[in-house]
């Protein structure tokens, strides 16, 4: 264990000087265009722990890949979020289209709505609707209440609502890109532990007897 | 834990991690179409149900439930609605099971190529 230590003091010492953040820097390959970083492929794990001065030990290198993997647990964490907020809300809005839809409908067959609406919770009124008017009052958000025409809305909604899918979609990939990062540094992960432990089976039947640990 | 010679020495090349990504990518996939199937199905009995209960009711009156508001309707109307959502269900059932066969399908493959390159030191399950 404080062996582990001395190496990570080490490495942190050296990599002021010429590896400016060891631990998230050299083990990403550049980021997608939403900023995500791209985690390295290992082709050698042993060349690429020689590829450090001095040579990266296992800790020191899986410590890293932790700290890497706990951060896009938090991008999959607030993209997830993000997306089942956007799951809830389209179907909002498809609600909101095809009422606004059936309104304009009803007033093109010139037919009149009786409807009980509500008035709080458990509680609603009767109330015959002059369609006439052909207007519309459409929820902004922020306190901001808008009357529109039902053409406008229906221009408004549908405009609203295809933005919300291409969100939804935006959100998928990158989800699925978090995904592809989680589990590239966790076989990374895997294998550089799986490295270390053929390492010093090999230096043990190497070394024999020369050394008493 | 595996024995020593149940170990595999096959290294991970870039191409068997894109195959793993792959699977995960896949698996997250399933779970998601699944739960929308799901849930889609259960909507789909309520508005079933509904049906029945216009038919039965015959009560030339319904209060259909729209975007928080009921409406007044016609039984004819509040049954073609009725019938269009579940056409538009099973439509959507439809194309989310042909995606969850398709993924399985995937799946499989993938499978055979990573156990056959990696054994018993990897594993591929939900």
């Amino acid at each position: 264990m404080s062996e582990a230590k001395t190496a990570d003091a080490t490495a942190a010492t050296e990599g002021e000087e010429n590896i400016p953040d060891m631990s998230l820097l050299s083990i990403t390959d550049g980021e997608n265009e939403r900023g995500i970083p791209v985690v390295k492929f290992i082709d050698d794990v042993g060349a690429f722990a020689e590829s450090f001065t001095p040579p990266a030990s296992a800790e020191l290198l899986i410590g890293a890949y932790t700290e890497l993997h706990s951060k896009f647990k938090t991008y999959e964490i607030s993209l997830t979020q993000k997306q089942a907020n956007l799951k809830s809300k389209i179907p909002e809005m498809e609600t909101s289209l095809a009422l606004v839809k059936s309104l304009q409908k009803k007033r093109d067959d010139k037919e009149t709505i009786i409807t009980r609406y509500s008035l709080a919770d458990d509680v609603y009124g009767k109330a015959e609707l002059d369609l006439d008017q052909g207007s519309v009052n459409l929820w902004l958000g922020a306190n901001v209440m808008l009357e529109y025409t039902y053409e406008d809305a229906i221009e408004f909604l549908s405009k609203n609502e295809q933005l919300a899918r291409k969100e939804f979609g935006e959100v998928k990939n990158d989800l699925a890109f978090v995904r592809d990062q989680i589990v590239t540094s966790e076989v990374s992960m895997t294998r550089i532990f799986n490295w270390d432990v053929r390492k010093k089976r090999v230096e043990k039947v190497q070394g024999g007897g020369d050394e008493a640990k | 834990m595996l024995t020593p010679e149940e170990e595999n020495e096959a290294e991970v090349r870039r191409e068997d991690q894109e195959n793993i990504n792959k699977f995960a990518r896949l698996n997250a996939q399933l779970h998601e179409v699944r739960a929308e199937i799901d849930s889609l199905k259960k909507e789909l009995e309520r508005i079933d149900d509904a049906s029945t209960e216009i038919m039965m009711a015959d009560a030339g009156k319904v209060l259909l439930f729209m975007g928080g508001a009921f409406f007044e309707t016609s039984e004819e109307e509040a049954t073609t609605y009725c019938e269009d959502t579940v056409e538009k269900y099973q439509e959507r059932i439809q194309s989310l099971e042909t995606e969850e066969s398709e993924i399985l399908e995937k799946q499989d493959d993938l499978k055979q190529i990573l156990y056959g390159r990696f054994g018993k030191s990897i594993q591929l399950e939900e």
